[in-house]
């Protein structure tokens, strides 16, 4: 019933014992006997085995400090600890230094002895697999590492030389020379590469584990406005930050938050608006910062309000890929914010955050 | 200085980057030689010839960050340990389609690079730095 191939080494000074055993365990498992630590030892060193027993008191060295010994060279076998009386002292030791898993006492109960051997080789497996399972793990995880940064460089390198051959176009008077392939061009580019940046930070967020420090809000907003406002200069900011207390968060997190926002904002405008605004107010207090962002843009539908935070909603009217609020939400709730929305269609939309100040 | 013809120097792995950028530049009249490199020691070997010739020396570098062999924080490295004359005249920009965090830590950390452009190159940010 049991797998033939469990291999068990027995320990002990006693050759009666070691007998004793092998009749009433040959046929389930593979028996190793030693007589002494060092010819245990021995086997150790040409068997892999997966259980170890060994004998308490035994001549020069006992079972205890056997294992001890053996911690650091043969960590993976589970050790039973076999003793003829009830000795505290080498229970103690046992429990604290020697890595045991089940103390039996002589003379041994048959039964209780094949379920502790049993139960000790399921211990093994669990030990092995999980090990397998981990390395296995940290593998993918590498790899997946390796490939988030090939998305960032070696996927997006051509891309960005494509765009930049479109700028030569226009800036050479070519642009419309070819009916509207160019724009044409020059909008797949960017939507490809809009996709790219939001997988990149829909991964980030899952993987980092949040790492908090000092946020400067007077130096984060104005710098994330200047890098969402690199290519589109025609909205008009206005910020307003009321920072007295020190605020500690996770500035990775909260950039992702506030520049999809931002971002958001001045991408759904209105097409025929003249003067386009975006008001974002910061006020941070002991407990929490409160942002809120307002637009005066094209608005969000009452229906939708409820579904803007889902993976891959998009309403018709707009060209979004139903991913910015998606992260934004995702990396709200891994620093424990929160957000609330208002809008009104063809006024402007608000978004309010809450973010904890984790001090 | 505004009245001296103006150099910048390209350096990018990258031939069909480097031969955009450098026309970009052409066209922004910004700068009145474009000298384009396709390696950091390839760039450092023009640094080199241009201190020992007493040669014009570039007023601007524009740098990659990704790179065989040599990338743009190596070239740093190194860049450090060229004569103070090159410096007082000479100013780095870091010049990279990359989204990774490190890396744009890094050059923003960094005290010879006064900023990180992303590509594509945009001649308003080209001026910006001027």
């Amino acid at each position: 019933m049991s797998a033939p191939n469990v291999r068990v080494l027995y320990i002990d000074d006693e050759e009666n014992n070691l007998q004793a055993f092998k009749a009433s365990f040959r046929r389930q498992y593979e028996i190793y006997t030693a007589i002494s630590a060092a010819e245990g030892l021995k086997v150790l060193q040409n068997i892999s085995v997966q259980v170890i027993l060994a004998d308490q008191k035994m001549p020069g060295t006992t079972g205890v400090e056997f294992f001890k010994s053996i911690t650091d060279t043969y960590p993976d076998p589970i050790r039973i600890l076999l003793t003829g009386y009830t000795d505290i002292e080498a229970l103690a030791d046992a429990i604290n230094h020697g890595d045991i898993y089940r103390y039996i006492t002589k003379p041994w109960n048959d039964l209780e002895l094949h379920n502790s051997i049993k139960n000790a080789y399921d211990a093994y497996r669990a030990k092995i697999d999980l090990r397998n399972k981990v390395a296995e793990l940290e593998k993918t995880n590498d790899e997946l590492n390796r490939f988030i940064y090939s998305i960032s460089h070696e996927l997006r390198a051509p891309l960005v030389s494509a765009m930049g051959i479109v700028n030569l176009v226009k800036m050479e008077g070519l642009y419309n020379s070819s009916g509207e392939y160019w724009s044409l061009i020059e909008s797949c580019s960017n939507k490809l590469d809009y996709y790219i940046q939001k997988t990149l930070q829909y991964y980030k967020n899952n993987k980092t584990v949040s790492e908090n420090s000092l946020v400067d809000f007077q130096q984060l907003i104005p710098g994330l406005i200047e890098l969402y406002t690199y290519s589109d200069k025609e909205t008009t900011f206005t910020v307003n930050i009321n920072q007295k207390e020190n605020f500690y968060g996770d500035v990775f997190r909260i950039e992702v938050i506030l520049g999809n926002l931002i971002s958001n904002a001045i991408k759904y405008q209105k097409e025929n608006e003249t003067d386009k605004k975006v008001n974002i107010n910061v006020e941070v207090r002991r407990e929490f910062v409160e942002i809120s962002i307002t637009d005066n843009g094209m608005g969000i539908l009452n229906e939708h309000l409820e579904k803007i935070f889902t993976q891959f909603f998009k309403s018709k009217v707009n060209q979004g890929s139903g991913l910015g609020l998606f992260i934004v939400k995702e990396a709200l709730n891994k620093i424990n914010g929160k957000i609330a929305v208002s809008s009104e269609p063809a006024e402007g939309t608000t978004f309010k955050i809450t973010i904890p100040n984790v001090k | 200085m505004s009245n001296s013809p103006k150099t910048v120097l390209l350096i990018d792995d990258n031939v069909v980057d480097l031969k955009i950028n450098s026309k970009i530049i052409q066209l922004s009249n910004l700068f009145d030689e474009i000298v384009a490199c396709q390696s950091g020691e390839e760039g450092l070997n023009y640094l080199h010839k241009a201190l020992n010739h007493g040669d014009k020396l570039p007023d601007l570098i524009l740098l990659d960050i990704q790179m065989p062999d040599m990338d743009g924080f190596e070239f740093l490295e190194i860049y450090k340990t060229l004569p103070k004359r090159l410096m007082e005249v000479c100013q780095i920009a870091m010049l990279s389609s990359t989204l990774d965090f490190g890396d744009i830590k890094k050059a923003e950390a960094s005290l010879y690079v006064i900023k990180l452009l992303r590509k594509p190159l945009l001649i308003k940010e080209l001026e910006g730095l001027l």
